[in-house]
């Protein structure tokens, strides 16, 4: 079996991988006003991931990403978790967000609201499951 | 080139710091004097003034779409004429580019321009196996593709 020479598909994936993994950030970013949020974005990070699995090998991009998918997951739950669990210090019911303004010296005014650290949490399962089930998959000879 | 981009940024930046105003037109302002400064001495850089190169990828973005056209024009001909007398043909072809970005896009180029397709490159990245729909001679058309394509990337990344 003699390897092709992917040399096309390997230069485009390397100057595409970005636009795809920044295109998936700003839709994670714009779940609160705009379509988007953690679900879709994560789902787009696995994407840009799939492709490098596509042109390489499990083994390349293993080296390249040394992430454990599954500790991903777990850390993504225990986010979610925290989240909505940090609001029974304050004495309010489960899973009530709190928002606020926050001034920044060069970024100017930021409105920062615990819902964003929820949704992080939701685009690190996805992103953990999507990938645990592609690779389980992958290598099974 | 980026090595010239970038100390022309620096440049900015510096004039901005010297003028201490910190706007954009300050910005602009500053960027257009280091272009001069990088213009008059360019030849103390290793490549070529950047904005030739930039004017040089113009070039061939017009080039291409030149080529778009005319390749269009001949491809419905092909397609409208009643008898079928075309002559489909794979050919190879050795190109004299050398790194990954400029072979990624003369094949991109070639297969963008209707009637001929890229269907794969050798394993020494020498030698690119074109697919044409009506082939001619075939020296012709190897002719054609490095007259226009080939040397217009050579001449952005000189």
């Amino acid at each position: 079996m003699r390897k092709t020479n992917n040399i096309i598909l390997e230069t485009a994936i390397k100057v595409l991988l970005f636009f795809i993994v920044l295109y998936s950030v700003y839709i994670f970013t714009a779940g609160h006003y705009y379509p988007g949020g953690g679900f879709i974005g994560g789902l787009m990070t696995a994407g840009a991931i799939v492709l490098l699995l596509i042109t390489y090998d499990i083994k390349t991009v293993e080296e390249l990403l040394p992430v454990n998918y599954r500790i991903l997951t777990a850390i993504g739950l225990l986010f979610a978790i925290s989240t909505s669990a940090g609001s029974l210090l304050f004495d309010v019911p489960f899973l009530t967000h709190a928002f606020g303004d926050v001034q920044l010296p060069i970024l100017g005014e930021l409105s920062l609201h615990t819902a964003t650290l929820f949704d992080l949490g939701v685009y690190f399962v996805v992103v953990g499951v999507t990938m645990t089930i592609i690779q389980t998959i992958g290598e099974d000879e | 080139m980026a090595f010239q981009i970038l100390l022309n940024v620096v440049l900015a930046f510096l004039w901005m710091f010297i003028k201490v105003s910190y706007d954009p037109i300050s910005f602009i302002k500053g960027y257009i004097f280091g272009l001069v400064i990088i213009f008059v001495l360019r030849r103390s850089f290793g490549s070529r003034f950047y904005l030739f190169r930039l004017w040089s990828f113009i070039k061939l973005i017009f080039i291409f779409i030149k080529e778009l056209i005319l390749s269009n024009i001949a491809i419905v001909k092909v397609v409208l004429k009643p008898k079928l007398d075309m002559r489909p043909a794979i050919f190879a072809m050795d190109t004299e580019l050398t790194r990954d970005w400029q072979i990624t896009l003369l094949s991109s180029l070639i297969t963008l321009t209707p009637g001929t397709l890229v269907i794969d490159v050798s394993e020494d990245n020498r030698t690119l196996f074109i697919h044409a729909m009506n082939i001619g001679e075939v020296e012709d058309e190897i002719n054609s593709i490095k007259n226009s394509f080939e040397k217009a990337i050579l001449e952005v990344s000189s």
